[in-house]
């Protein structure tokens, strides 16, 4: 494969990644627990995308925003129902992520009942390729890595331009002290779920055009999303999106690297090309995530 | 299939699972390890006892043997990063072994024969018992296990070894100010699990006569954390309980579905989303589970007492 084709598709998975794994680290950092069914959340929003519009024939871009806010209101509604309670009893954290586990069995199963368990796909009109420097690109993909780097733009500023932001890393930092300032916490914490789960419709929205949409689609985009946040260190968004980026081109690299030239030893032998097999490409990320919790489980970037 | 058939295999599946629980609340009821990739000990199990048996025809008390070994070994692997990772990064990291190692056998073929799985996996002492009653030597023959397991794990619970698991679970930080190597204790749990969820593993594959990476799937996982959390954590009955009331529940979904109006992947779906809700509702409200743990509280006593 082309090094820049590489560099296009890392950069495609990259920006689908990193829009899941910045709420990820949110909720993790401020609620101190892994939620197992971040990613089930955004699949929620795809589905939902793909009924308004498939069923309603409401504009994609128009309909990505309606499932975006519905999918944040339903993730404030699961913190209240569960999450809160708990929260508030005091109970381990790892409680929480036992329920967050169940949530996502659930959902995962609520979303096959309702939309069953066939593939999807919405629908897009395919258009000619384009070619930048040998790669090859389609429209889709370009909006893809443009909404993507939209997306954190406007996180950024959200985070550090609003008073939203500035009290969500108060708390992220101190919470005994932001309290003491006056920061609503259980407020904040609310608007966070929203934020949260709604980046993540973008991005599972992004991850199913591109590819195809299926209830288990949550499951399998969950270990990458949380390899990426570790890897770029919980708690730090930007830590999140470098590790998403970082992920997404071992993933490419690893399959498109030919080892046949280390082999062969200067022709010495005559080996066929030895490539990882397709089958272990979800692999990657796992063994990327055992090595980096097993070298630095800080991540990459720590906190600011 | 005849109904005493039928619930001959129940029977069996629940013994399988309950091994299967008693090994996963052996690791998150006594020492407090969040394991989320429990069923690769199953796999383990599973794939070692039924590939040696049918590559290299060894006998078949030394297959289970093996796959014991195997499976301890991998729990040893497993209980490496304990030393250093929170207990949540640690579940994150089990959840993702467990799908390496399903990869490895969807895709080493020459090995594991794939996605097709292995065949025709003899089973023990076949010859000697007519085909009716071979079912019914089989469970007996998981009936012992689970029998002498949970003496096997009552002893170890009960020692010195398994208050010291269960001080790690309350108190890790304390634990290690006692002068105790919690590394050491954790690593020996871990083999201990791995070594039990092993014997299940090898058990369902030479009942089952036929494995693929399909048995295999990680929900395995969370249909045994149901278990453990319905039936109580921190105590060996409650995980045979929650084995056999999940089994149960499983089952007569199975019959429920034969006379309801709605497709098998709506039925399959119902029942994941109650057993997901099952595991909500149990942590939220009786984390305890339906067997509370017993637990010895030892008063402190003032002087004014005495």
């Amino acid at each position: 494969m082309e090094i820049s084709q590489i560099i296009v598709n890392s950069l495609i998975r990259a920006s689908e990644l990193s829009l899941l794994a910045i709420g990820l680290t949110m909720v993790f950092d401020i609620l101190k627990f892994a939620n197992f069914a971040h990613a089930d959340y955004a699949v929620l929003g795809s589905f939902l995308t793909y009924s308004f519009n498939q069923g309603l024939g409401i504009p994609l871009l128009v309909a990505i925003v309606i499932a975006a806010i519905l999918t944040g209101v339903f993730g404030i509604g699961i913190d209240k129902i569960l999450f809160k309670r708990l929260r508030t009893m005091g109970v381990q954290p790892v409680s929480l992520m036992i329920v967050s586990m169940g949530v996502a069995i659930a959902l995962r199963n609520i979303l096959r009942l309702i939309w069953s368990s066939r593939t999807k796909t919405y629908h897009i009109a395919i258009k000619q390729p384009f070619e930048i420097l040998g790669a090859r690109i389609t429209a889709l993909q370009l909006e893809i890595i443009f909404a993507g780097l939209l997306s954190m733009v406007a996180f950024h500023l959200l985070l550090h331009r609003t008073t939203f932001g500035k009290a969500l890393r108060a708390i992220s930092d101190n919470r005994a002290l932001a309290s003491a300032c006056a920061i609503d916490s259980e407020k904040m914490i609310k608007w966070m779920w929203f934020i949260a789960s709604a980046y993540g419709v973008i991005g599972g929205t992004m991850i199913a055009m591109e590819h195809v949409l299926y209830p288990r689609l949550g499951f399998d985009i969950l270990i990458p999303i949380f390899c990426a946040a570790i890897l770029g260190g919980i708690g730090n968004p930007y830590g999140a999106m470098l590790g998403a980026l970082i992920l997404a081109f071992a993933e490419n690299i690893a399959l498109a690297l030919d080892l046949k030239w280390l082999l062969n030893l200067g022709g010495l032998f005559h080996f066929e090309s030895i490539q990882l097999n397709t089958g272990y490409k979800p692999a990657v990320s796992f063994v990327i995530l055992i090595f980096v919790l097993l070298l630095k489980p800080t991540g990459i970037l720590r906190k600011e | 299939m005849t109904i005493v058939n039928f619930i001959i295999y129940f029977m069996i599946m629940v013994g399988i699972y309950a091994l299967l629980s008693m090994s996963l609340n052996f690791q998150v009821g006594y020492a407090g390890l969040i394991n989320f990739g429990q069923v690769v000990f199953f796999c383990i199990g599973a794939y070692t006892s039924s590939l040696l048996a049918t590559k290299t025809g060894l006998p078949l008390l030394f297959c289970f043997l093996s796959a014991m070994i195997v499976s301890g070994f991998f729990g040893y692997v497993m209980s490496i990063p304990t030393k250093s990772l929170k207990s949540d990064y640690w579940a994150i990291a089990t959840l993702a072994a467990a799908e390496v190692i399903r990869l490895v056998a969807l895709n080493e073929g020459w090995l594991t024969g794939g996605p097709f799985g292995v065949m025709s996996i003899p089973q023990p002492l076949q010859s000697l018992f007519s085909m009716e009653n071979y079912p019914l030597f089989y469970l007996l023959l998981v009936a012992m296990c689970v029998v002498g397991v949970y003496f096997c794990l009552t002893l170890i619970t009960d020692s010195p070894f398994g208050r010291d698991l269960k001080a790690i679970r309350e108190e890790e930080d304390l634990c290690l100010s006692l002068g105790k190597n919690t590394r050491a204790l954790k690593l020996q749990a871990m083999i201990v699990a791995g070594m039990v969820g092993g014997l299940a593993g090898a058990l369902f594959a030479h009942y089952i006569t036929y494995i693929s990476p399909e048995n295999f799937w990680p929900i395995e996982t969370f249909l045994m954390w149901a278990m453990i959390i319905v039936g109580g954590r921190g105590n060996h009955a409650g995980a045979i309980l929650g084995a056999a009331l999940i089994q149960l529940f499983n089952v007569s979904t199975r019959f429920i579905g034969a006379y309801v109006a709605l497709g098998s992947d709506s039925m399959a779906s119902l029942r994941m989303i109650i057993i997901g809700l099952l595991i909500i509702i149990f942590v939220s409200y009786r984390p305890e589970g339906l067997i509370k743990e017993k637990k010895k509280v030892y008063h402190l006593r003032t002087s004014q007492e005495e």
